[in-house]
């Protein structure tokens, strides 16, 4: 039994440092301390950083938190107008990238754009600088990444037991107390892993930010690489953001709690059935919703689109599109891979406080800005191969460089958590009697493994891998600089026409892309439902 | 053997087959391998006229500037990279600085384009011209009024003028250059001037400097002359004109888009044609009209549309100074809380 657990700690040790490596690679530049760099940043930029980037975690947090939950809550318990095809719709802006909805929302908003223009001259109002301050910025954050809380809570809220909500029914409750007492507490695990996965995209994000010109902590990241030459300086920053996402692991864990429900049904009965105007209110909201985050950019990209297809359009979108399906594909497949190997339940991890550990520093990657990460590993190839070197050996840099694998590291690397969190979060879900009654009857962990774990562990491990892909194929620094020749990804030509002002040419990627992403979501729905038919 | 064994095995294996087939697609030997922080878009119709010219292929990777350098740094002599094109005399200058050049001093290149746009040790060379300068509303602001940068932050602009962010290359290098012609005091004067007269938080791009103006939000501000070049091609009657500053003194600031031959170049021969021939009267039209720049060979008249905005003095400090200077002033913007 002991031996057992050695050899499986061993390996899931060296996978989990595998994927975490880049972590260990920045933290690495503490060995380099440069004095003069820090004393500027600490005296002018940080003080005023660190308090741009708390409010906006703190308004992005409370606003996904009660955007997703409630949005998930109306579409699973309520029955409203329009609220099967709004239930799908909800999860569309994901593959919006979220650099592409903030310049929509700024052309539109900012003073120059045609609302501000219609307030101005219709209504006689005084237009205003909608960057200044942080309400825009947090506002745009929350249409963008609420998909992430509303997509966990969603399938939590799917998995209560309907008795649980008729019982507070039946004792006279109100629909806003049942939601607060019952449904709420049991969707807080949700909610809380929803969260986590939108901070640390908070945290990490360069695209958003710098539209705004928002300053947060990546802007320092930024200027000590890109203004001071100080690559040093900024892993030594990124690995300040690290730290930051461990501890919000660390709350997010406490939030869990002991707060474990079992329940493995999933019933499509609505307890509430919103008739009348309260019925169409509630549709007018999630509608509004879906309008802002989804509808109206996808607007304003298609008459962008339309006007410069013929000028854009070329058969080198083909290549676009077959580089970007294979690395989302394999990249989701691989990481969802790792992810399972890492949260099956064991008995070897149970009592193990290390393999939590190194689990949990696999996971850290999400928290690091991508060029950030793929700079790192390519120093941390580079050691590999110093060290190579000094043992006699050659330099594995040209094999290694601008290879596919490495690109795929990244996405693993990068990725994990997002995985981890959804597939740890149905195997959280395995109530401890299957394994015990398994095991008493005799079953080797193969068997259990194949015929318990995995079929309880398919919701999670299709969300994991949708999430997984979606965020493969919106990903743009760490495949911008690690890609192979010729490996150009739609996100690469959405970057590479914008940053050059040409929107309107930007849109006809931005919408391949979309409807990619809506492809991946029909597949996703369409695996999601045959499994919860046959488990 | 337990299953958890078996899988993470399978897992590990295949990463490591998949590394060590991973293709690394080797340039054939007479072709010509770029990286490039310049845009596809903009580089793909120059290389293939290049082709059609020389019969030499050329092979091209794009990136950002400042990653593609660590990229650079780190494949050593082991690089496939034979020319390395990138955006601003600063990031030049740096690659320059790191060792990822060698020294090309053609005949060729000394006569096509001035000293001041080439690095002054042969290391690299600025392909085309980039002049930033002051936009306005001729609706509300007579050209009289104005006169230099440096005016921009005098009281009389308060509360009307935009900027591009401090973290774009280009406010960078002018800052620089205020540095150059005013010493670091001065310098501070001025952009404390120019954030306190601030009518919007300083914008992302050129072109929504332009919007601010064109909807009204304020008067006056800075940009590269090809995205105004752009705006008017596609919206001609846009009450918006460029000045050109600091005529009297020192001259309209000026950048290079430009390249150099790296030092662990396989190709030197053909990396060293396609720099000398990126400088000649066909390669600088194409640029001209690609992206309406100016030309970086004196000797070759503008594109139409650019031509009509009139001829102007440049600021002809060395470029590399620009560099060498742009740490001190992003330094410099961020005590002054220009963001």
């Amino acid at each position: 039994m002991e031996k057992g657990c050695f050899k499986s700690k061993i390996w899931i040790s060296v996978l989990a440092l595998l994927v975490a490596m880049p972590i260990f690679v920045v933290a690495l530049s503490w060995l380099f301390p440069e004095h003069e760099l820090w004393t500027h940043f600490s005296q002018n930029l940080l003080p005023g950083l660190i308090s741009s980037t708390v409010i906006l975690l703190i308004g992005v947090g409370i606003g996904v938190t009660l955007l997703g939950t409630i949005l998930a809550y109306l579409v699973v318990m309520v029955e409203f107008p329009g609220r099967k095809w709004l239930e799908w719709a909800l999860f569309l802006p994901f593959a919006i990238p979220a650099y592409v909805l903030a310049f929509v929302y700024l052309g539109v908003f900012d003073y120059s754009g045609y609302a501000q223009v219609w307030m101005r001259e219709v209504l006689g109002l005084p237009g205003f600088d909608i960057r200044a301050g942080s309400w825009a910025i947090i506002l745009t954050f929350v249409l963008v990444f609420y998909p992430y809380v509303y997509m966990m809570t969603r399938a939590s809220f799917k998995r209560q037991k309907i008795n649980m909500i008729e019982a507070g029914k039946l004792l006279g409750a109100s629909p806003l107390k049942v939601f607060f007492k019952i449904s709420l507490p049991l969707a807080r695990p949700a909610a809380a892993a929803g969260l986590l996965v939108t901070l640390m995209e908070t945290l990490a994000d360069f695209g958003v930010v710098s539209l705004f010109n928002y300053d947060t902590f990546t802007t320092a990241i930024y200027s000590a690489w890109g203004d001071f030459r100080s690559i040093e300086v900024a892993a030594q920053l990124a690995s300040l953001l690290v730290l930051v996402a461990f501890f919000l692991i660390y709350f997010e864990k406490k939030a869990r709690g002991q707060a474990k429900y079992y329940s493995a049904d999933v019933s499509n009965k609505k307890p509430y059935h919103a008739t009348g105007i309260v019925g169409w209110l509630i549709s007018l909201f999630v509608f509004g919703v879906f309008m802002l985050s989804f509808a109206m950019p996808m607007l304003q990209l298609v008459i962008w689109g339309w006007e410069s297809a013929g000028e854009e359009w070329s058969a080198k979108y083909f290549d676009l599109i077959a580089s970007t399906s294979i690395l989302t594909v394999s990249a989701a497949l691989i990481t969802v891979a790792i992810a399972t190997v890492l949260a099956l339940p064991g008995r070897c991890k149970q009592g193990s406080i290390w393999l939590k550990g190194v689990i949990r520093m696999a996971t850290l990657g999400y928290a690091l800005p991508g060029s950030v990460m793929a700079v790192g590993l390519l120093y941390g190839i580079n050691q590999i191969s110093v060290i190579n070197i000094y043992f006699g050996g050659e330099s594995i840099n040209h094999i290694i460089f601008g290879s596919i694998s490495l690109l795929l590291f990244a996405y693993v690397s990068r990725f994990m958590a997002i995985a981890y969190s959804s597939i740890d979060a149905s195997a959280q879900q395995i109530k401890p009697v299957f394994t015990q009654s398994a095991r008493l009857l005799g079953a080797t962990r193969l068997r259990l493994i194949w015929q318990v774990y995995l079929p309880m562990m398919t919701p999670g491990i299709l969300a994991g891998g949708l999430l997984v892909a979606v965020d493969v194929m919106k990903e743009l620094p760490a495949t911008y600089l690690l890609r192979p020749f010729g490996w150009d990804t739609l996100a690469i030509q959405v970057y590479e026409l914008s940053a050059e002002g040409l929107f309107e040419r930007a849109a006809v990627p931005a919408l391949i892309m979309v409807l990619f992403g809506a492809i991946l979501m029909s597949v996703f729905q369409y695996l999601d439902k045959k499994s919860s038919k046959t488990s | 053997m337990n299953i958890k064994t078996l899988v993470s095995s399978t897992v590990v294996f295949s990463i490591l087959t998949v590394s060590s087939i991973a293709a690394v697609q080797a340039a054939s030997d007479d072709s010509v391998t770029v990286y490039s922080s310049r845009k596809e878009h903009l580089i793909k119709p120059l290389f293939e006229a290049f082709t059609k010219d020389t019969g030499i292929k050329v092979e091209y990777l794009t990136g950002k500037g400042g990653a593609l350098i660590e990229r650079l740094k780190l494949e050593g002599a082991s690089t496939q990279a034979d020319m390395f094109m990138t955006v601003d005399a600063g990031n030049l200058w740096y690659a320059g600085s790191q060792g990822l050049f060698q020294t090309v001093q053609t005949e060729t290149l000394k006569s096509n384009i001035p000293s001041y746009l080439r690095d002054p040790d042969g290391l690299w060379t600025g392909l085309s011209v980039r002049a930033r300068t002051i936009v306005y509303s001729t609706d509300r602001v007579k050209p009289d009024d104005l006169s230099t940068y440096e005016d921009l932050a005098s009281d009389k602009w308060k509360g009307k003028l935009c900027l591009r962010t401090s973290k774009k290359i280009y406010t960078k290098s002018l800052a620089a250059s205020v540095i150059y012609n005013h010493g670091e005091d001065k310098a501070g004067n001025i952009i404390s001037g120019w954030v306190s007269n601030l009518a919007a938080t300083p914008n992302a791009k050129d072109s929504h400097v332009m919007n601010a103006i064109l909807a009204g939000q304020c008067d006056v501000g800075l940009v590269n002359t090809y995205y105004f070049g752009r705006l008017i091609a596609k919206n001609p009657n846009a009450p918006l004109k460029l000045f050109w500053a600091n005529q009297d003194t020192t001259g309209v600031h000026v950048n290079v888009s430009g390249a150099g031959v790296t030092k662990y170049a396989t190709n030197v021969e053909g990396a060293t044609k396609l720099l000398e021939w990126l400088s000649s009267a066909e390669a600088q039209a194409i640029y001209g009209s690609l992206n309406k720049e100016y030309p970086a060979n004196q000797n070759i008249a503008s594109d139409d549309i650019v031509s009509a905005w009139g001829s102007f003095k440049q600021d002809d400090m060395n470029l590399s100074k620009a560099g060498i200077l742009q740490a001190k002033a992003v330094k410099l913007m961020q005590i002054k809380g220009y963001k």
